[in-house]
């Protein structure tokens, strides 16, 4: 559903990302990995829209992104967490959520008049994803006056409020002890039953082995390596990547 | 109601009605001091079409906002790429231009101002500004109104959500301008005689304090801000011709103190969820 | 006549450099306006006027009111920006507004609203360059503004606080690393930026011959062109800036219609700001 073709990216010289080719199916779980610098939030940034690209083309459902702008790659589908968490935080916890719903229902002017039967609506599913992640008693609480783990979980349900295809999820596991990550790995799952396709950049090892179905690993912007991740832990660039060169 | 009153009620309004075309632009992160500029534009187009063009003051004002607020959305565009204090100077820039263009601009008189113009009254002022403040209120309670919020607070993470930035961004600026361009219209049609040294810089900026000392998280604070600081020279006589340093020690006390301004988003939205229970133990 | 126009045009235009100056330094360090800049140069001016009815002669005239209106700019920043240090940027801003009004409002009470007359002082040479004509006032203008020019460059290329502030404004090194109190740059950078207002502010005195509390709010709106048309944050640019504007408004008053001015100089500038912000000759930052 997303192909990622010969895509470069470059920053004035400095060459962030070159030739990358990844291609993404539906309904299955995809990992980025590779050691710091390697160029992953910069790709998820040229999926987005929020860089544009120097080379190469994405493609997602047969739509061309490259030249769309960030929220009509939303609209087509597409939402994202980001490494540092970015929460409104004006709003509240469900205003956060709340805020998905421009894209659903017409959000112009005359909006601000009409309270439409989609309003409640939404407002129920909203309530029921919060409830799901055990988020809705906090509901109208400051969202950056949550725990750190609690505000990656509404980041994370504010995206999937865009009711989007794909999902990309960028270090979601970060600053996460055993128990919360664990969690965090039944939940990819059940999101990814539900019919969705989830990309998902990620250092803590035991989570990527754990449930992607594929990995790609980036190297100083290169893809060095792209396989299932039993393939990927045997592979020896993939080691030397991480652990520098091997002696003798 | 004695005259003097009158007028400054009348002033109070018109000043209302300012500080929400500046808090209009301020919801999408964006300070503009070129207000004037725009208060202007709706002041002289509209005072030309009732005197020199016999137009009711009702359709004056209208046609004089919309024109505000079209080149509002024209200093939109390339206000786009200019953050902070850039903007700032920008439009500065943009008053300055206004202001000047009207001081050589014969057909509306030039440096010897325009005559003429009135029919405002009190109650028409206030119309506006409860008619203003019914919007900005329901703007606060929809998803526009979220939407906004989520574009000042970040407006990558709300493009990735799906929000329109630039759309927001430029239609703020529209609306804000439209806002003082009834400002202006009212005014021109209350003091009957404007001329270009009316819509200077100085008068954005006390528009901007007035915004700064309210509260800029909430449209309350604009409307607390030039309520309470454009008739405070009148109470306290003693401050009338120092008032402008006078509010310059203010606002450095309160931004030590108290950054957020007089009226807070936290205040507003406890009172409203006080009222609200306080509705539904009426209702039950 | 053509040159004529021209010298008077940089005779004017040195004080606009001057006073554009005193805006990007406080703007290459702290990437903030000072408004009240404008009325700093007032303050000079009537400085100025004092010591001439004092009798005093001019080069300590200028000297004195350097020193003095050096001193108001550090008072505008001790007011205005320590304190507000963490403030949104609107703050210091907007103080600064209010600062400058201030001073309009104290000048008002001290000398009037109405102009103040310079007193007559001994006769204008005059000199007659083949089709021009230059008094020596318009020399010691020249002279003055130029060597304050070269004087300020050197100092911020071969002094350790020079190159402190031009490290600082630059963002590339904490002043502390190269042995100066970043306190103590931001204090001498407000006094260089008073300083050359206030010098300004005499050699405007000496040209007009008659001032007014107000004339802060035009010549600082004028400065902050020269700043952006210069590039913001570019002292050199600044300097070229406020001479060219300087010309141009001669000209303009010479082979135009004087109303039309403020709008060509303000048009100018709103052209800059949205299109060039990094002026005719670059700026060090582009964004805050």
């Amino acid at each position: 559903m997303l192909t990622i073709k010969n895509v470069s990216k470059n920053f004035g010289g400095l060459k962030a990302l070159q030739d990358v080719n990844i291609h993404l199916e539906p309904n299955k779980i995809y990992g980025l990995i590779g050691p710091n610098g390697a160029g992953k939030t910069t790709l998820f940034n040229l999926i987005t829209a929020l860089l544009p690209v120097s080379g190469g083309a994405i493609q997602f459902l047969e739509k061309e992104l490259t030249g769309l702008r960030p929220h009509e790659i939303a609209r087509l589908g597409i939402a994202r967490t980001y490494q540092n968490i970015r929460l409104f935080p004006s709003m509240t916890v469900l205003e956060n959520v709340l805020v998905a719903q421009n894209i659903h229902t017409q959000s112009g002017v005359g909006s601000i008049f009409k309270v439409q039967r989609s309003d409640k609506k939404f407002l129920e599913e909203a309530e029921a994803m919060l409830k799901h992640m055990g988020l809705w008693p906090k509901r109208k609480e400051k969202s950056t006056s949550l725990a750190y783990g609690e505000q990656r979980r509404l980041e994370i349900a504010r995206a999937l409020a865009l009711q989007p295809k794909l999902l990309l999820l960028d270090e979601p596991a970060a600053g996460m002890n055993e128990a919360e990550s664990a969690e965090l790995l039944e939940r990819i799952q059940e999101i990814r039953n539900s019919g969705k396709t989830v990309f998902l950049i990620e250092h803590d090892m035991s989570v990527v082995m754990g449930i992607c179905d594929y990995i790609s690993v980036l190297n100083f912007g290169k893809l060095i390596a792209q396989g299932t991740p039993g393939e990927i832990q045997t592979n020896g660039a993939v080691i030397e990547a991480y652990l520098g060169r091997e002696e003798g | 109601m004695s005259g003097y009153i009158e007028g400054v009620l009348a002033l109070m309004g018109i000043n209302i009605l300012l500080a929400l075309s500046v808090y209009a632009i301020l919801m999408t992160d964006q300070c503009s001091v070129g207000n004037a500029g725009f208060m202007a534009i709706g002041a002289y187009t509209s005072a030309y079409l009732t005197v020199k063009m016999g137009l009711p003051l009702l359709p004056a004002l209208v046609i004089g906002a919309a024109l505000a607020s079209l080149i509002g959305l024209l200093i939109g565009i390339p206000a786009l790429r200019l953050k902070g204090l850039y903007l700032v100077i920008a439009t500065l820039g943009f008053g300055e231009m206004v202001r000047t263009f009207f001081l050589n601009f014969e057909p509306t008189g030039g440096a010897s101002g325009f005559r003429g113009p009135m029919g405002t009254t009190l109650f028409l002022i206030y119309a506006w500004v409860v008619g203003f403040i019914v919007v900005f209120w329901l703007l606060d309670r929809s998803r526009l109104g979220r939407s906004f919020d989520a574009v000042r607070d970040d407006p990558e993470a709300a493009s990735t959500m799906g929000l329109d930035v630039i759309w927001h961004k430029v239609w703020a600026f529209g609306f804000g301008a439209f806002i003082a361009g009834i400002a202006g219209g009212l005014y021109a049609h209350y003091m009957f005689y404007i001329e270009s040294g009316n819509f200077s810089f100085l008068l954005s900026t006390m528009i901007l304090l007035y915004v700064l000392l309210g509260g800029m998280q909430t449209f309350w604070g604009a409307v607390i801000g030039a309520a309470i600081f454009s008739i405070l020279p009148e109470v306290l006589r003693f401050i009338h011709e120092w008032r402008l340093s006078f509010y310059g020690a203010v606002l450095v006390a309160m931004m030590i103190f108290r950054p957020s301004g007089i009226i807070t988003r936290q205040m507003v939205r406890d009172l409203g969820e006080r009222l609200d229970k306080l509705f539904q133990t009426a209702r039950t | 006549m053509f040159f004529q126009q021209l010298i008077n045009g940089l005779m004017l235009g040195s004080t606009y450099s001057l006073i554009a100056i005193g805006y990007t330094l406080v703007l290459g360090l702290l990437q903030m306006i000072n408004l009240a800049h404008g009325d700093v140069f007032m303050v000079g001016a009537f400085l100025g006027l004092t010591f001439a009815y004092l009798g005093i002669p001019l080069y300590l005239s200028l000297i004195l009111a350097m020193v003095g209106a050096g001193i108001m700019g550090i008072l505008v920043e001790r007011f205005c920006f320590r304190p507000l240090k963490k403030a949104h940027f609107l703050g210091p801003l907007v103080s600064t507004i209010a600062f400058g009004i201030l001073l309009q409002n104290v000048g008002t009470q001290i000398w009037g609203s109405e102009p103040s007359r310079y007193p007559q002082t001994a006769e204008i040479a005059q000199f007659h360059l083949g089709p021009v004509v230059v008094s020596s006032i318009q020399i010691i203008i020249l002279i003055t503004s130029l060597a304050l020019m070269a004087g300020l460059d050197m100092f911020i290329r071969r002094t350790r606080m020079g190159r402190a502030m031009r490290a600082t404004s630059e963002g590339q090194v904490n002043a502390s690393l190269l042995g100066v109190d970043p306190d103590r740059v931001i204090s001498f950078t407000f006094f260089s930026s008073g300083a050359l207002a206030g010098v300004a502010g005499v050699l405007t005195a000496l040209v007009y011959l008659q001032i007014t509390p107000f004339i802060g709010i035009r010549q600082g709106l004028i400065g902050i062109v020269a700043m952006v048309i210069g590039g913001l944050g570019n002292v050199r640019g600044a300097m070229i800036a406020g001479l060219l504007l300087g010309i141009i408004e001669v000209m303009n008053d010479a082979y135009f219609t004087a109303g039309y001015r403020d709008i060509i100089i303000f048009g100018i500038f709103f052209i800059f700001i949205v299109f060039k912000p990094e002026g005719l000759f670059g700026a060090f930052k582009k964004e805050t």
